[in-house]
């Protein structure tokens, strides 16, 4: 029996049809999709896959560090071990995790379970500062990100760390991070100056991130020097650029590594030690008054003390200041709080922000003034009754004046007056009416004063008004009024009376800390005003001195003519003129007169160097004082201010003390003064002793 | 019989070189995919006793006229269904669920077996029932013949080996004369029934089919990680690849899954564009070859079988395809002849020895 040898057609021919153009479908959309995939967007892809294989590593640097004049380390950096979980790599059962934890709770003290999961624990969960226990810490990093490691604990002592470094085989999953956190010797010593670290500001990041810095791990100086010289201090991350595998092991450098830049060190120009004795001088003076008075009357002072001939600052003490350690990991919210709420301001540096009326120390600018333009010769004698009644005028030929009376301070305690003064005494006894007469023109006995505008020339020639320059953040500029600052900003034209109180350094004058300093410290250098600096030498991460110091003389006010000379109606003429060297000597020699007879005498009787000096008791009302209900007419709560230098005929030294709500500048701030120079010469004999017995 | 000059005028040289090369360029590529994975180290060697092996099963099934396979239909349903049902019992017994018989040497799927079993079981029936009236009674006895084993497979739970199987079913079934208003009430009932049937999927099976309808882009690890990842490497091949042992999402192992699911994407990141057109248009010879036995076949029976085997592969290639192109969601099927995995390389040169069977069997024996 024989079969056709082909089988007829077996199937309808359409229905195959349709089969074949499902495949010819189904192939041609996918060939279309691969060519789109890899020939139109290959490009793209292939960027993804070096994206995926590729990881930029940075290396952290090491910041540079912080010493005082003679090398004495004031910010280092110590390694700080943390306790982390990689929650992935946890034992895959439950009991193996849960000895792991026990394990690790019995080694570190945090306990296995504690506190409870829910929005508002992981939303204030911050690494280090939680009471959460072990699984619930692990918890939260597990649903973040399982393969980075979380810190369970934070700055565990060295041997706990080589512990549980030891037994790692026993504790799958638990690991050691080293992490670098400064440390500041002399804390709050110096931290006003010095400052601390926080982590990189969110509005900064991209900043910083295009620089090669990790916004989570890199830090940046927040306040002090850490602040201001930041860039010098940081230095400049290394970069690995290496090829990871899925998952995440390095396998190799794609290019050659760029190694870390370490940073700039800073030598400052504090000498720690005088900053001690500078910082127990106020703190222990303001407390014997405290015990005296029995309440807390002096909480907040300011000392600095400056080399008057190159513009060193040796000592700069804010207080109350705050514990710049406790800072070092990380910000701690409560405290910071706390130190943001002190009424006394601990996180502002006093000494250079705080602006505040300087009282009587002012007087210097009136006197240089007052002699230079002629409205006095020295031997002028002007008479002080004790009271003076004046006309204030608002303006010219005002039809209605007021009549005010001014008085010397002395007429609160004995009723009368200084009498008769020239110009040392009136300056070494701070003398009010001298210097109200001189200042603002007193009838035929100072027919034309110097007025206002001619004051503010030579407060701004001796530093006042303006900001200085020292590298240190927040410094403010103060305030010299002038008539038209009054319109502007009072609303008020100015009137005689403005002037007398401008005069000694009351009404709308403000000054910081250092103008006073600066100040003092430019008459003491023959007029040469010297630019306040912090910084000594920057060094390279060796020790090699890049940037030796240099002094920086901002002008000599005997030769750099920076008065305006101003007509009789006071308008500028556009001249400039100098201060004449001889009117320098005159008011030195009264600041002299001042320790030797006027209003510091008692306190400098047995000093045995030469000094001169001013006292300051500036009257205040601000917001504390009138919380307090202190602001009684008449009778107005001071601030005290001293400042002053030595040696008379060579200056080495100049200090300012300034007690917040000191009463008077003599009984509170002259003795702070008196013990920071006696400290600042028994060191230099400290020193030159050990210098001399080290010579053989 | 093996000495007879015909069997070898007839055996199909095309087809049988064609499987070859694809499954030699299979080997190939897995050894590039181990990518330094101690786990995986072996497989190379495996693979390769998998294709000796599986050749000689090819050429040995290719000697059995096919026609013998016609009488056994019920025997071979019956072990299909035995070993499907012994495997779920066994499976919920120990391990909860399992698609192995674990024999000490390989893993053997029993599913992987059916899939063959049931080709030639509907060929059958529809060589059978070629004369009967296409009616509703006609297309339920062969949906309840094919469901009887897929509701053991989808008890595994095993999904996708259970629509391969329900594919062919349908491919036979409209090739054999599924009138055409029946495929309108079809395609309206598949369509509510897999909306009905999605609650009772698996958890995974949900989490695949809802993580590819809407995919977190964010995703480090899972599915949609995976997709991103072979998607990558297809792209970065660009036009001639990478080159061989150079892809760095297969060596440094973001392509996951890289020697079995997404292999295609590892040889199209190497390979570029032009490997993998080529290796495309190897399989799509296989197919059209098996339909070219299938239109040349001596019977029905043959026909049928051979129609059916390029429905299994071009389905498999399809779905392989489509989820590395990230056109269809993930699913566990490989692609033919070039994933690593014993199973399912030995159950498809099984499919291609049938079709060889039918072409060399092509006439009646002369008695």
């Amino acid at each position: 029996m024989h079969e056709p040898m082909e089988h007829p057609h077996p199937f309808e021919h359409w229905r195959l049809t349709v089969f074949y153009a499902a495949i010819a479908f189904v192939i041609g959309f996918y060939l279309l999709r691969l060519f789109n995939l890899q020939i139109l967007q290959g490009a793209n892809y292939r960027i993804r896959a070096e994206d995926n294989r590729t990881m930029e590593v940075s290396i952290p640097t090491q910041r540079g560090l912080i010493y005082d004049r003679n090398g004495y380390i004031l910010a280092k950096n110590v390694p700080s071990y943390n306790v982390v979980i990689t929650p992935a790599e946890l034992p895959a059962d439950e009991g193996g995790i849960q000895e792991v934890y026990r394990q690790l709770s019995q080694l570190i003290g945090v306990p296995v379970n504690n506190g409870e999961i829910n929005e508002e624990t992981v939303r204030n969960f911050t690494p280090c500062a939680t009471d959460l226990g072990i699984a619930q810490i692990v918890y939260i990093g597990d649903t973040n990100a399982p393969y980075s490691p979380i810190r369970i604990k934070c700055n565990i002592d060295q041997q706990t760390a080589m512990i549980i470094r030891e037994r790692a085989a026993d504790l799958p999953g638990v690991g050691i991070e080293v992490e670098s956190v400064r440390e500041y010797p002399t804390g709050s010593l110096t931290s006003a100056v010095v400052g601390f670290l926080g982590p990189i500001p969110a509005s900064e990041e991209a900043d910083y991130r295009a620089r090669g810095f990790l916004p989570n791990r890199d830090k940046v100086g927040f306040a002090g020097v850490e602040y201001s010289l930041n860039d010098l201090l940081i230095g400049q991350n290394g970069k690995r650029v290496v090829e990871v595998d899925a998952a995440g092991q390095i396998l190799r450098d794609l290019e050659p590594p760029e190694q870390p830049m370490p940073g700039y060190s800073i030598k400052l120009t504090i000498d720690t030690r005088l900053q001690a004795a500078a910082e127990a001088a106020l703190i222990n003076w303001m407390d014997r008054w405290n015990r005296y008075f029995g309440e807390q009357r002096y909480t907040s002072g300011v000392v600095i003390a400056m080399n008057p001939k190159t513009g060193e600052i040796l000592a700069m003490v804010s207080y109350p200041s705050y514990e710049n350690n406790r800072m070092a990991r990380f910000i701690p919210a409560y405290y910071y709080e706390q130190l943001q709420r002190d009424p006394y301001r601990p996180l502002l540096n006093h000494a250079i922000s705080a602006e505040h009326p300087p009282g009587s120390v002012f007087k210097l600018a009136a006197a240089l003034g007052i002699l230079n333009e002629g409205v006095v010769t020295p031997e002028q004698k002007i008479n002080d009754p004790g009271k003076i009644t004046v006309e204030e005028r608002y303006f010219e030929n005002d039809p209605n004046p007021r009549t005010r009376d001014y008085v010397c301070y002395i007429y609160k305690t004995t009723g009368g007056g200084h009498g008769d003064l020239d110009f040392i005494h009136g300056l070494a006894q701070s003398c009010d009416v001298y210097f109200y007469k001189v200042g603002g023109g007193y009838k035929n006995e100072v027919p034309k004063g110097l007025n206002i505008w001619r004051l503010g020339e030579y407060a701004k020639a001796i530093g006042y008004g303006r900001v200085l320059g020292i590298e240190l953040p927040g410094e403010q500029d103060g305030l010299i009024p002038d008539p038209d600052w009054k319109r502007i900003n009072v609303g008020e034209n100015w009137s005689t009376g403005d002037t007398y109180i401008a005069t000694i350094g009351q009404g709308y004058v403000l000054s910081t800390p250092l103008q006073v300093l600066v100040s003092m410290a430019t008459i003491a250098n023959d007029g040469k005003l010297m630019k306040p600096t912090i910084v000594r030498e920057v060094l390279d991460s060796e020790g090699n001195v890049v940037q030796p110091f240099e002094p920086k003389m901002l002008w000599d006010i005997t030769q750099d003519p920076v008065i305006h000379v101003y007509d009789e109606n006071y308008l500028q003429t556009g001249e400039m003129k100098t201060v004449a060297p001889w009117v320098v000597k005159k008011v030195q020699e009264g600041l002299r007169e001042v320790v030797v007879s006027g209003t510091a005498s008692t306190i400098f009787e047995d000093f045995p160097i030469p000094s001169a000096g001013k006292t300051g008791t500036a009257e205040y009302c601000d917001n504390v004082a009138q919380a307090k209900n202190l602001c009684q007419p008449g009778n107005w709560p001071a601030h005290a201010w001293y400042v002053g230098y030595a040696p008379f005929d060579n200056p080495e030294i100049a200090v300012v003390a300034f007690v917040y709500n000191g009463d008077e500048g003599a009984r509170l701030a002259a003795p702070v003064v008196r013990r920071v120079m006696e400290a600042y010469f028994n060191l230099k004999e400290v020193d030159a002793e050990s210098v001399g017995g080290s010579v053989p | 019989m093996l000495l007879r000059r015909e069997t070898w005028r007839r055996f199909d040289f095309w087809l049988f070189g064609a499987v070859l090369i694809l499954c030699i360029f299979g080997i190939v590529m897995i050894r590039s995919a181990i990518a330094g994975n101690a786990q995986l180290a072996e497989s190379v060697t495996r693979q390769i006793i998998y294709v000796s092996f599986g050749l000689v099963v090819l050429l040995g099934t290719a000697l059995i006229d096919y026609r013998i396979w016609a009488s056994l239909t019920r025997l071979l349903y019956g072990i299909a269904l035995l070993s499907l049902i012994g495997i779920y019992i066994l499976g919920q017994a120990l391990f909860g669920s399992a698609r192995w018989f674990d024999t000490g040497i390989i893993l053997i799927q029993p599913s992987e077996l059916v899939k063959i079993i049931m080709i030639l079981v509907l060929a059958d029936y529809f060589t059978r029932t070629a004369e009967s009236p296409k009616n509703l009674a006609w297309i339920l006895r062969s949906f309840i013949l094919t469901a009887g084993v897929v509701v053991w497979i989808l008890l595994q739970p095993n999904l996708s080996t259970s629509i391969v199987i329900m594919v062919i079913w349908f491919s036979l079934l409209w090739i054999s004369g599924l009138p055409v208003h029946y495929l309108a009430i079809f395609v309206f009932l598949a369509a509510i029934g897999s909306v009905l049937a999605f609650p009772y999927l698996a958890d995974y099976q949900k989490e695949r089919i809802i993580s590819f309808l809407f995919p977190d882009p964010n995703a480090r690890h899972g599915n949609v990680y995976n997709v991103e990842q072979a998607l990558i490497a297809i792209g970065s091949g660009g036009l001639f690849g990478m080159g061989y042992g150079n892809g760095t999402q297969v060596q440094l192992r973001f392509l996951k899954v890289r020697h079995t699911d997404f292999i295609f994407s590892a040889m199209a990141e190497e390979f570029g564009f032009v490997g993998v057109v080529l290796v495309i248009a190897l399989l799509v010879f296989v197919i059209l070859r098996c339909l070219y036995i299938a239109r040349h076949a001596g019977d029905r029976f043959g026909s049928l079988i051979a129609y059916g085997v390029a429905t299994l592969l071009f389905f498999q290639t399809a779905v392989n395809i489509g989820v590395n192109l990230n056109v269809i969601p993930v699913t566990g099927l490989t692609l033919p002849f070039v994933s690593y995995g014993g199973s399912s390389l030995l159950s498809l040169v099984l499919a291609i020895g049938l079709v060889e069977s039918v072409a060399v069997h092509r006439t009646t024996l002369d008695f």
